[in-house]
């Protein structure tokens, strides 16, 4: 085919899918993409916040997806697809569970159990559920906020008597990320639910919590290993399940958003700590995607790598902006989980007197620190994009976990929907508790008040 | 001396293979975390002076960055009560481990090693009394990203910090005494000078060099977190064994230190430049650290010494050798 006749084609495409009224988000059924500067939809009422499968099809678990708010569910994802039909029934039963009017005695007992190593719900329930992050309330505020999750969705289960939470701080030494859950399985919990910072490297712990009749669900796509990394774990088989987006699907999107951003340039792509499956599963797939004409400026070193690794740690990530910059200071596109990892890599564009403009980002969180810097800088060049914080997803893995106590059949893969959308001066709230908070944590802001007040 | 080599090879082949890294700009971006990492080497320096070491750098940097948060309260007005909060919380920790090791003569490893994890788990306690990631307050951030002759102004307290300890230990009688005290503690002590005084001093000099540092790194990435110290563990030492100590006390050079604390950063910010991936970034920066180890202090000069003092005494020379044939037959 000859590239007039392509052109031809995707302009129509375009004309066409700006005519559907659903301009400003891409989705992962992959059809409707628009140009950067389109007109933007945020509040679409596109997509399904409705359960598949009849009338109630978790009932015999307990379980209502039925009954999730259409509202929270848009909060929490954006105008989505629903992804397959059992994984959907979950992410919605999961989502009907997150109140958000909550009477104080039961906003105490959140703060204390988030606050606490462990704490007695009240319920009087024989179940003790354990917490590991690799990450922490002290270090890091979206996981402080994924811890809060859980914790509520916890509370809403009367057979969870007990919580019992560590983290690891980030610690670099992987036997600190070990020792987590080794104490968890020696504590005698019922399922841990957590992110596996350290990938593989939890191999053995997380087999020995098998052998002890511990099922194990990480959130946040958080795969202990992808398939074909050595020494991955099989969810489903090794561990109860993983929940998170479709990682490649994911990737795809990002490169959709630069490549049409961009056109042609220069572009980078970021990551997590370095070779985490996250991060690993979407930019193998954003770096197969990439349009002719745009060039990654730091391809990693092989398929079984990641690159750009900031570890979304603050310390490391203005270094790594500045490496990328000084030799590539017309990067046009960036790609990164992190929304406010890039907030802070946007301060060496200022050291190394670089202007930000033209440019296109395609993230997957959304804090607001980026969003109201973004507002405030009022650069038409300059576009932002991003899917969704996630925090939810913690609140799915504890309803996997005591939907499979109560003998249902968890997939070992739930597939968290996604959609892309353009930020929009709607998107920076000052007024939210903290600025680095997701605007779409489920968490009600009268918790926040108390989490993040100081 | 050969960490200026270390240094002139690192401009070369960073020439070749990231000429952009070698830029003004890049260099003055640079230039404040060399010097973050020189103020926290000068610290160790001291330390390392004294026969010691000191393994609580991560916790008392993160202290300080910590509480320009916490007492900064965002509010510029407390910039100030923040930075002496920061600074009397250091001291406090080097004069901690000063008095158990140089009054109770206790190990000076394993003691910096505890002292540290007890001041990261207060640390991690103070960091629960208010929100995490919040910011340092707005005018302290703006003040160590602004320029002062086209450099942060940490570049130039890291610059001024070096010249007074060199002034000091060349010029005063303090500074003389300080250095002959890590040379020879007994024989200072024969002599009458208070060794165990001069090895508190040093932990706690060291430690407000280390706050010193803290605050300024929470100053340039304005959310500084509790674990922001982290990173400073082993590199403030390679800079003073790069820089020419030795760990077994002694005389130490600050401008060598500084320069060893600016050719780590700026090998750490090539690698990155060239897009080298994690993994091999750790390789080539521990195999460079154990390369200027062996090539650092006088092990060069004592190198030539020995190759000089052979050649010019053939005589000698030619009776070990004799020797040898002679045990052979």
């Amino acid at each position: 085919m000859k590239p007039r006749v392509i052109a031809l084609i995707a302009v129509l495409a375009l004309v066409l899918a700006a005519c559907t009224g659903d301009a400003g988000t891409t989705t992962t059924a992959g059809e409707p993409t628009t140009t950067a500067g389109a007109e933007v939809t945020t509040t679409a009422a596109a997509g399904s916040t409705t359960a598949a499968g009849g009338e109630n099809p978790l009932a015999a678990y307990g379980e209502d997806p039925t009954s999730a708010d259409p509202d929270l569910v848009l909060k929490a994802l954006g105008p989505v697809d629903p992804s397959d039909e059992a994984s959907w029934n979950i992410v919605l039963a999961s989502i009907a569970r997150a109140t958000q009017d909550l009477d104080q005695a039961t906003i105490d007992k959140a703060m204390e159990c988030w606050s606490q190593p462990e704490c007695d719900t009240g319920s009087g329930g024989d179940l003790v559920m354990g917490y590991a992050d690799g990450g922490g309330n002290t270090v890091n505020v979206w996981r402080a906020v994924s811890h809060m999750e859980a914790v509520l969705q916890a509370l809403t289960y009367p057979e969870i008597g007990t919580i019992v939470s560590t983290a690891a701080n980030f610690d670099p030494d992987v036997a600190v990320h070990i020792a987590g859950i080794q104490f968890l399985i020696q504590r005698g919990v019922d399922f841990i639910v957590g992110y596996p910072d350290v990938g593989v490297a939890l191999r053995d712990v997380l087999l020995e919590a098998k052998e002890a009749g511990i099922p194990y669900t990480s959130f946040s796509a958080g795969w202990v290993g992808l398939s074909d990394q050595e020494g991955a774990l099989v969810p489903g088989e090794d561990y109860l399940t993983v929940v998170g987006e479709d990682l490649c699907a994911l990737g795809e999107s990002f490169s959709e958003i630069v490549n049409t951003g961009v056109g042609t340039g220069e572009v980078a792509l970021l990551g997590g700590t370095p070779g985490n499956a996250l991060t690993l599963g979407w930019q193998r797939c954003t770096i197969s995607s990439l349009a002719d004409g745009v060039d990654l400026v730091n391809p990693p070193a092989n398929e079984n790598t990641t690159t750009g690794d900031t570890s979304w740690y603050n310390p490391i990530i203005p270094d790594v902006f500045r490496g990328l910059l000084t030799t590539n200071p017309g990067i046009k596109g960036y790609a990164y989980e992190y929304a406010d990892g890039l907030f802070t890599g946007l301060q060496v564009y200022e050291e190394l007197g670089i202007p930000v403009e033209n440019l296109t980002l395609a993230l997957r969180t959304d804090e607001q620190t980026l969003f109201c810097d973004w507002v405030e800088r009022n650069e038409p060049t300059y576009n932002i994009w991003f899917s969704a914080g996630g925090n939810f997803q913690s609140r799915t893995s504890v309803t996997a976990a005591m939907m499979a106590s109560k003998g249902a059949e968890v997939p070992g893969e739930i597939v968290v929907p996604h959609v892309m959308r353009q930020v929009t001066a709607e998107d920076c709230n000052p007024d939210r508790v903290d600025p680095v908070v997701s605007g779409t944590s489920l968490v009600p802001d009268a918790v926040l008040t108390q989490m993040f007040a100081g | 001396m050969p960490v200026y080599l270390a240094l002139v090879l690192l401009v070369i082949v960073a020439s070749i293979w990231a000429p952009a890294a070698l830029g003004g700009v890049a260099l003055s971006a640079i230039a404040p975390y060399g010097a973050l990492l020189g103020i926290t080497a000068l610290g160790q320096m001291l330390v390392i002076m004294t026969g010691g070491i000191d393994l609580s750098i991560p916790g008392t940097f993160s202290l300080a960055a910590v509480i320009m948060v916490g007492v900064g309260q965002q509010a510029d007005d407390r910039i100030g009560a923040a930075m002496l909060t920061a600074i009397g919380a250091a001291a406090v920790v080097g004069l901690i481990n000063g008095i158990l090791i140089g009054g109770l003569k206790l190990n000076a490893l394993i003691v910096t090693l505890a002292v540290g994890q007890v001041v990261i788990g207060v640390v991690n306690r103070y960091g629960q009394t208010f929100s995490v990631q919040s910011p340092v307050p707005t005018a302290w951030s703006e003040w160590t990203t602004t320029r002062i002759a086209g450099v942060s102004p940490v570049f130039w307290i890291g610059l001024v910090i070096t010249i007074l300890l060199s002034v000091a230990f060349r010029y005063t009688t303090v500074g003389r005494r300080f250095q002959v005290v890590g040379a020879n503690p007994v024989a200072s002590h024969v002599v009458g000078v208070r060794v165990n005084l001069n090895q508190i001093s040093a932990y706690v000099g060291a430690a407000v060099l280390y706050a010193i540092a803290g605050m300024a790194l929470a100053g340039l990435i304005r959310t500084p977190g509790i674990s922001v110290g982290t990173r400073y563990l082993l590199g403030p030492i390679a800079a003073v064994v790069i820089g020419g100590a030795s760990l077994t006390g002694g005389l130490a050079s600050p401008f060598s230190t500084l320069a060893a604390a600016f050719f780590l950063t700026g090998l750490n910010q090539m690698m990155l430049t060239m897009g080298l991936p994690t993994s091999l970034q750790l390789v080539v920066f521990g195999l460079v650290i154990i390369g200027g180890m062996l090539v650092s202090g006088d092990r060069i000069i004592k190198g030539v010494e020995r190759v000089l003092r052979d050649r010019s005494r053939p005589g000698r020379r030619n009776q070990g050798t004799l020797a040898v044939e002679g045990g052979e037959t």
